[in-house]
């Protein structure tokens, strides 16, 4: 129920943020537009050009990446039972830059603009790879050599700490590169939709549909590890097999659309944290929910993004961020006052 | 060991980290009340994990519903044969009271599967049991101490278990609630025939509600039997290192008191 009522409201949202934009488009010209696309017709109005080649990619684009971002935020959450945690605070947005980064200078060596062929593959590949790495690198740091990681501000705060870390790798090799690249790769860091895509659409599409998913078969053994993993196993969850499903599902989906939008802030903060409020904490709702939430928060703050300084567009990260920060630190203060 | 015990320890050791726990058997019976008791760091609470598979022994075997290793068998399985209610059970903050002892039927449920009728009519029994249901609705934030493990005893019962374990329930709860509590467990294993396992260091509690009590030390079962075969001066001498004054109760309890002579001396100033 809530989720058509939430995929009524993202639908809305799409049409808004396909009329808004440096040339806008009217309601009923879209509109027509798709009829006609649908239909198989073209009418040759020269709006048809920006609307399917520039605005409705940049749109499900925004929702594909804001819904995956926020999936991913819920899942992390309830993994390490703690409202802070999300992939771009986890560092596992920047780990999936980084292994961008490496992909497309060192190894591929042909520097950010180029797209397509191999590069529509391997550049979620490395993604996906960098973000795995972070994780395990952020769980490691975090168990100090003991084994069980089981404190979860220590998992944060290596987060935060590995994040600032790759991200001066980032830098680093971002010297390297010529001065036309340096701009895209700048905003694409931040986080930004404006990019043009290639075909490595399809499989991170693939990916994030598959991958929430599973997420949700695993829904309800998120809920039990959310009380507490001895709790998890007394009520019968297999807690170490889906503990390792979910990080690995939730980085893979992590690293597949930050591959394309780079690491776009917050989005796996806030989206959990209005669906929770709305609609409590049980992860068999809350997973759809925020997918769609994440769509339209994403579609929205892009739109914005791109309007508010028009003709010039900012990244999106810089919209979310501004949302996100204030956000963490309400969450942090909240969750200090409780305790 | 005989064949009608439905939970039933082989043997066990357990030496990965303290407190290490050896050679521990024992078998609990269908509406049976068994108390494990011991001083602080004793390995009580070990030999507890070790029973519902939450840690393997290094040796020996559980056995549970006529002679099955537990090693063998799969979470899911397992939470359908044994509660337990864990020593510092978390609460997920955004819950209600009821939504929280629904979490006993996640044994039960399908992949896809909310709660049905039947898991909401069997959550509500257990928590008419326990004596829960005024709170219904309540965030589980804003229920006191005592309230907090009637409703994980709750979980526990929606989970329609065979056996039972608790540990440590009644720690930091005031002795009114403790023996409430007590006496509310009591009523339920036997109204419905469970094979109920507690582990606390409250000897008094224990011997004034248990059917049986295994009294451990240093990692080790020392004795075991009714309250009224272990629960004597010498044995709790041994394992205390203390005088205690012992009273047969009405039925089979025993009640039991330390003597603390410096504190008498005190008085009498």
């Amino acid at each position: 129920m809530v989720s058509l009522v939430l995929a009524g409201v993202w639908a809305l949202a799409v049409i808004l943020s396909l009329n808004i934009g440096s040339v806008p488009i009217p309601v009923r010209t879209s509109l027509g537009l798709l009829a006609d696309r649908l239909a198989g017709v073209s009418s040759g109005d020269p709006l048809e050009a920006v609307l399917f080649s520039v605005r409705l990619p940049r749109v499900l684009l925004g929702s594909l990446v804001g819904a995956a971002l926020a999936a991913a935020g819920t899942a992390f959450q309830s993994l390490l039972r703690n409202p802070l945690a999300d992939p771009y605070v986890l560092g596992v947005s920047t780990g999936a830059s980084l292994g961008t980064i490496i992909y497309s200078i060192v190894i591929a060596g042909t520097g950010f603009a180029t797209m397509g062929g191999g590069l529509a593959f391997g550049r979620p590949l490395a993604a996906f790879l960098g973000a795995a790495f972070t994780v395990g690198a952020v769980y490691l740091t975090a168990s100090g050599g003991r084994k069980a990681a089981d404190n979860s501000q220590r998992l944060l705060l290596a987060g935060i700490v590995l994040a600032s870390f790759l991200s001066s790798i980032n830098v680093f090799l971002l010297t390297s590169i010529n001065q036309a690249d340096l701009r895209g790769i700048f905003y694409w860091l931040i986080g930004d939709l404006s990019r043009q895509v290639d075909a490595s659409i399809y499989p991170v599409t693939a990916l994030v549909f598959a991958g929430v998913g599973i997420l949700y078969i695993f829904s309800h053994s998120l809920n039990l590890i959310a009380t507490g993993e001895e709790d998890a196993l007394i009520l019968g969850v297999e807690v170490k097999r889906v503990k390792t499903a979910v990080y690995i599902i939730a980085s893979l989906i992590t690293g597949a659309v930050v591959s394309i939008s780079g690491p776009i802030a917050y989005i796996g903060l806030i989206c959990p944290h209005m669906g929770r409020m709305l609609f409590g904490s049980d992860n068999r709702i809350l997973i759809p929910t925020v997918f769609l939430f994440g769509a339209i928060f994403t579609l929205l703050a892009d739109t914005l993004a791109r309007t508010i300084l028009s003709p010039a567009e900012l990244p999106v990260g810089i919209v979310t961020a501004l949302c996100g920060a204030p956000l963490f630190i309400y969450l942090l203060h909240r969750k200090g006052r409780d305790k | 060991m005989s064949g009608d015990f439905i939970l039933e320890a082989r043997n066990l050791d357990f030496d990965y980290r303290k407190p290490i726990v050896r050679d521990i058997s024992f078998g609990l019976r269908p509406g049976t009340f068994t108390g494990i008791v011991g001083p602080n760091g004793c390995g009580k609470t070990t030999v507890l994990r070790l029973l519902d598979g939450i840690i393997r022994p290094l040796a020996g075997e559980v056995l549970v519903d006529g002679g099955r290793p537990l090693s063998r068998m799969r979470r899911r399985e397992i939470a359908r044969l044994i509660a337990m209610v864990p020593q510092n059970g978390g609460l997920d903050p955004y819950q209600t009271v009821l939504q929280f002892a629904m979490l006993g039927r996640a044994p039960y449920l399908s992949r896809f599967g909310f709660e049905n009728q039947k898991d909401e009519a069997v959550t509500l029994e257990a928590l008419e049991m326990t004596q829960m249901t005024r709170y219904l609705h309540a965030r589980v934030t804003e229920i006191s101490g005592g309230e907090k493990q009637r409703l994980l005893l709750a979980r526990a019962l929606a989970q329609r278990t065979p056996i039972l374990l608790l540990d440590e329930v009644t720690a930091n709860l005031d002795i009114n609630y403790q023996v409430e509590l007590m006496r509310l467990v009591r009523r339920i294993t036997r109204e419905q025939n469970l094979a109920t396992l507690v582990v606390s260091h409250e000897i008094n509690i224990l011997g004034a509600f248990c059917d049986r009590i295994i009294l451990m030390s240093g990692g080790r079962i020392r004795f075991q039997g009714s309250v009224g075969e272990t629960l004597t001066r010498e044995h709790l001498k041994q394992i205390f290192g203390l005088d205690f004054s012992i009273r047969r109760l009405p039925g089979a309890g025993v009640e039991v008191l330390p003597v603390i002579h410096e504190e008498t001396s005190h008085v009498s100033e």
